[in-house]
């Protein structure tokens, strides 16, 4: 059957979503909630397209091409309302996608990934990591200001985690192994990060309970951030600052264990229940509208699959 | 410990064991099947008040039901509840015209006279819980209250008491006049009729049918006391009519109990002479010695107040709700005699399901429930998909706050309804029908269920209806509380036991629908003028109405208007036509400001823009829709700000959160007119909320979010000025409460009524002298200002700013 795309008419075959169709004539569509192999639902609106006969926006990855539809693709309009389509969702999502301290080391150390090892008693890891960036017989943050501890998340709890003296705790250590460590964080400026914003009075007293192992690190960066689609998408549109402030009912930083090394965090969700879908008796919607969650029933938890994880568009889902 | 018989049979282990079986007996009652869970959910809580965790562990082992679908649906639903509630619950109406008229304070109110705390929604004594509903479709009674199922209206902050007291005085002597009129010996002299609504029941119908029938005890008169279906009064009502032998009918509104006596007097003998003499004389002393009476002789003759309710029923023209005032609603013999299911009998005859459909398509008819779909097309597609099963829906689930017309047309014309379902049935060639009736309208379900059994003795429904070879049965279920069932996708997905999740169409329901078979959904207003078509004829039905819109729109007109209630009107009549000539005009003189029509999906038509002929095209191009017939009247005393964002308000908390525009965008819009009626937002901020506005518009999957900012977008069309005000930190109604105070002004001679009143104690109490309000206690509940004899407590700008830069 015939379309007309972007005012030129193209051939195709109308067994597939539009989606599928763009792609394969070689336009970048991009999308959250879809996933060609998985049931899903449209729910995200990313991948939207313009319908010209009547100047509706409507979900490529759910939507058929009938003869002689025409759409826009990437048009102004278009571009722009995924774009507020990408915010808004990033408005209801509190997470930081690299933690405060690495953004901020002058010599280029990911502090936050080198915590997470030392606080899982990693110490290999720790020292291979930290000995991969700097000379650890004469390590730099001996003389540093230490901006990592000033902007250290946990200082606007308590007290921020002594990071300076770890990295140098860790550069001491005789005995280490050398062992293969890297960093996840991207700092580069052209690629997004999401910002957290400010900790709730609630949420203070309960990530001091929470988080009470040896450093009081906060781990603060994304475990996720690597197959983020979300800031992936951020990125593509080019946003820097979102136009909404974040406002979620959600509580940051909570992570449900829910089998093996699967971990489940909300606040990162974006209710696009792929999840949901996807797993017989397990994950759920609870609520609707705005204060819609996505749960995790106790007794639910052994019907889902670790596998779950990898059809998560964000570090919502996680392999720890 | 010793022994005790007693204490063992109520160990928590028997407690639990007969709590299983009471809810065992339920799944066997309902069912095991995935899809029966809302049914099944509703007869436990209707149990056990609420849902219980031993109740739904059994549900887990013995149904089919898992806890993840457990959880997506009783979380959906408002109806649901995981904790008990008191013994009885007050439900207190937040819908559109009750909200206009104050009923956020009446919340608070109740909340203080029972002193429930801050968060919480049930009494210590566990006797009262208390919630915001919807709507309970009585708006012409604005605000309204509903306690188990008493309704009570026009109730005040002030006049929580007296509604407490009344109902405690009801639950003493639980004696109900409702149900069937048994009449004694004798000829039947005449008939009584009255409306036995749900809200005119709570308007005093209820005490004026006690009195009929003690007054014709008392007086030995036999006359016939019939509930009928609703006249649309419901300004006027208590309302009777009284039919005389001789086919007179007159008919008295407002009248009061006391005057019932008199007024079947007037018009019967009573039983013997010395009866008569007697109760003369025992009249005469009545009316003399009762205020109430004289007060109604007095000041307003019956010529005066019959000419009233005359003026409201002139324009208006009866299709939907033909037989208005003298039907039965449950009589099936005497709508067979006015004619109904002449139709039904027409199209067996005829037995050509294509006529059926080409009368339908020339009555050029279009769906009542809000996007104006023309009803013959809706029916060809259906009938076009070849299907071993088809369904048709007739879609009662009004959840616009601010209309009442499905519900009275439910419990008014039950049968014409029906009517229509069956005849659309064998048009399409469905062999299955529900009824999609929401929980919140216990009455239309009743009458519903009733209506339906009286059909299937008649042999109207069920196996091979009328001798014809055509089979179909209709069930009933009750949606459980969410406004989005109201899109047809989401309706299905809530009938198969799921969340009220809209899908994207195409597939159409028509396509693939209730358990993906072809499936016909109508509004109850479209089914209900079906039969009409049939029997007079598309051309008939045709001469009604304008050219794009054929026919007549119930409307449910409510708010700041002086004659509230239901009312027909064909097409083409002008909005002002209906406020001033129908409506009587705008309450306490005030001017017309605007008409909201259709709910929360519609939009505010200005004033100047009232001479508009009311038709499904002229809505859309003003910025607002038909929706399913809301008309609510906004005077000069209403915030367009304080009404676009209760409305939104309204949707964000019913927007089912699939997609990202109607979730959070809608939230985001919500934020913006917090800021706005708090005196918080700059300039700017009203454009954003016209981008988003714009953008959810083009972009929410389905009905609800396209059409949510339209309130928005209206209100800023034709009264940005306002907004522009708001942001400046003036609201000119005082509905914005951030922005004004309470002040008493020298007026006040110090009679310390207020002080007294004040529930917050925010005015001290200074016998003589001025009162004065300490601003940092008021809540600006208004309870002083009513019981003020002196007018002088007044709202004022509280944050004025110099207006900012633009």
């Amino acid at each position: 059957m015939n379309i007309t795309i972007n005012n030129k008419t193209v051939e195709v075959s109308g067994q597939k979503p539009l989606i599928e169709e763009l792609r394969q004539i070689g336009y970048d569509i991009p999308s959250l909630c879809y996933d060609a192999n998985a049931k899903h639902q449209a729910s995200c609106m990313v991948c939207m397209v313009m319908n010209v006969a009547n100047g509706q926006m409507i979900p490529s990855c759910s939507t058929f091409p009938t003869e002689g539809m025409q759409i826009e693709v990437d048009s102004e309009e278009v571009l722009s309302m995924r774009r507020m389509s990408i915010e808004l969702l990033l408005s209801d999502h509190r997470a930081d996608c690299e933690a405060p301290c690495t953004i901020v080391c002058p010599s280029k150390i990911d502090a936050a990934q080198v915590l997470l090892h030392y606080d899982r008693g990693q110490m290999n890891e720790a020292f291979s990591l930290l000995s991969s960036v700097v000379d650890v017989n004469n390590i730099p943050c001996a003389d540093c200001k230490a901006p990592c501890e000033k902007a250290c998340r946990r200082g606007t709890i308590d007290k921020g985690v002594s990071i300076r003296q770890i990295m140098m705790e860790i550069a001491s250590m005789k005995d280490a192994k050398s062992v293969d460590a890297h960093s996840q964080a991207n700092l580069s400026k052209d690629v997004f990060a999401s910002k957290l914003g400010r900790y709730t009075d609630a949420e203070k007293e309960w990530l001091k309970e929470v988080y009470s192992q040896p450093s009081k690190c906060l781990h603060c960066a994304c475990e996720g951030r690597d197959k983020c689609k979300l800031r992936e998408c951020a990125t593509k549109a080019q946003i820097k600052s979102p136009r909404y402030g974040v406002s979620s009912r959600q509580v940051v930083k909570e992570q449900i264990h829910v089998k093996d090394n699967l971990y489940f965090e909300p606040a990162k969700c974006i209710r696009c229940g792929l999840c949901v879908y996807n797993s017989q008796d397990g994950f759920t919607f609870k609520h609707r509208g705005f204060d819609m969650q996505v749960v995790i029933p106790e007794d639910s938890k052994k019907n889902v699959d670790e596998k779950i994880a990898d059809i998560c568009p964000t570090g919502a889902l996680f392999i720890q | 410990m010793t022994d005790c018989k007693d204490c063992k049979l109520n160990s928590p282990e028997e407690a639990k064991l007969a709590m299983e079986r009471r809810a065992d007996a339920i799944i066997d009652r309902v069912g095991t099947s995935r899809d029966v869970i809302i049914p099944l959910l509703q007869a436990i809580q209707q149990e056990f008040n609420y849902l219980p965790s031993d109740a739904l562990n059994r549900v887990y082992e013995r149904t089919d039901i898992d806890r993840a679908q457990m959880i997506s649906v009783s979380s959906f639903y408002s109806q649901f509840r995981m904790v008990p509630y008191g013994k009885h619950t007050i439900k207190v109406c937040v819908g559109t015209a009750c909200h206009v008229k104050g009923a956020n304070n009446v919340y608070d109110a109740f909340k203080r006279e029972l002193a429930i705390a801050d968060d919480s929604i049930t009494t210590d004594d566990q006797q009262y819980s208390i919630e915001k509903v919807a709507c309970l479709g009585c708006c012409a009674l604005a605000p309204v209250v509903q306690i188990d199922n008493n309704i009570y209206g026009h109730v005040q902050p002030g006049k929580v008491r007296e509604v407490l007291d009344e109902f405690e005085e009801f639950c003493k002597n639980a004696s109900q006049a409702d149900g069937d009129d048994d009449n004694s010996n004798g000829p039947v002299q005449g008939e009584v009729r009255l409306g036995m609504e749900n809200c005119c029941k709570a308007s005093g119908t209820a005490e004026v049918y006690d009195a009929v029938v003690e007054a014709c005890k008392a007086l030995g008169i036999n006359v016939k006391i019939k509930p009928i279906s609703c006249v649309g009064a419901c300004n006027q009502v208590p309302l009777i009519d009284v039919a005389s032998p001789d086919g007179n009918i007159v008919r008295y509104p407002n009248i009061k109990p006391q005057e019932v006596k008199e007024i079947l007097l007037h018009h019967f003998k009573p039983a013997s002479r010395l009866r008569r003499l007697r109760n003369a004389i025992l009249n005469q002393i009545d009316t003399f010695h009762t205020d109430q009476t004289w007060d109604n002789i007095l000041f307003t003759s019956e010529k005066d107040r019959t000419q009233k309710i005359n003026s409201f029923l002139k324009g208006q023209y009866r299709i939907s709700t033909e037989g208005f005032g003298h039907l039965n609603p449950l009589d099936i013999d005497e709508y067979i005699n006015f004619g109904g299911f002449e139709a039904l009998k027409k199209v067996l005859a005829e037995n050509n399901r294509q006529n059926v459909i080409d009368e339908v398509l020339k009555s050029g008819i279009r769906g009542r429930g809000g996007g104006g779909f023309p009803t013959g097309r809706k029916w060809q597609m259906v009938a076009a998909n070849a299907s071993d099963a088809k369904y048709v829906i007739c879609n009662g689930d009004e959840g616009d706050p601010g209309a009442f017309m499905d519900r009275i047309l439910l419990e008014s014309y039950p049968l014409r309804v029906i009517e229509g379902m069956i005849i659309a049935a064998f048009a399409v060639g469905a062999s299955e029908g529900v009824f999609y009736i929401r929980a919140e309208y216990p009455q239309a379900v009743i009458r519903i269920r009733k209506a339906l059994d009286m059909c299937r003795q008649k042999g109207l429904l069920g196996n091979n209806i009328c001798d014809s070879g055509f089979s179909f049965d209709i069930r009933v279920f009750e949606g459980a509380g969410a406004f989005v069932c109201g899109e047809e996708t989401a309706l299905i997905a809530s009938i198969e036991g799921k969340r009220g999740f809209p899908h994207l169409r195409p597939p159409y329901p028509a396509q693939s629908g209730l358990f993906d078979k072809p499936t016909l959904i109508n509004n109850v207003e479209t089914l209900s003028q079906i039969s009409y078509i049939i029997r007079k004829g598309a051309d008939e039905y045709v001469k009604v109405g304008t050219e794009g819109s054929r026919g007549t729109k119930v409307f449910a007109l409510a708010g700041k208007v002086n004659h509230g209630g239901l009312i027909e009107v064909p097409m083409g009549t002008t909005l002002r036509q209906i406020v001033e000539e129908i409506g009587g005009g705008i309450e306490g003189g005030e001017a017309l400001k605007a008409v909201q029509t259709g709910g929360p999906s519609g939009g505010c038509i200005p004033a100047e823009l009232c001479d508009a002929e009311v038709d499904f095209d002229a809505l859309n191009k003003m910025g607002a829709i038909m929706g399913s017939g809301g008309l609510v009247v906004l005077s000069e005393s209403s915030c367009m700000v304080d009404v676009a964002r209760y409305f939104l308000n309204f949707t964000s908390e019913e927007s089912c959160g699939k997609c990202t525009f109607c979730r959070v965008g809608i939230r985001r819009m919500l934020d913006i007119l917090d800021k706005l009626v708090t005196g918080k937002a700059k300039m700017e901020d009203l454009d954003r909320l016209e981008e988003l506005a714009n953008s959810i518009k083009k972009s929410a999957l389905c009905g609800l979010g396209k059409t949510a900012p339209n309130p928005v977008l209206s209100t800023l069309r034709y009264f940005r000025n306002e907004y522009e005000e708001h942001v400046n930190g003036i609201c000119r109604t005082g509905s914005c409460k951030h922005m004004v105070k309470l002040e008493i002004t020298d007026d006040c001679v110090g009679c310390t009524k207020c002080a007294r009143s004040c529930p917050s104690e925010a005015i001290e109490y200074t016998p003589y002298k001025k009162h004065v309000i300490n601003t940092d206690a008021c809540t600006q509940c208004g309870l002083c200002i009513d019981e003020c004899d002196y007018d002088a407590i007044k709202k004022t700008p509280s944050m004025e700013r110099t207006p900012s830069k633009l």
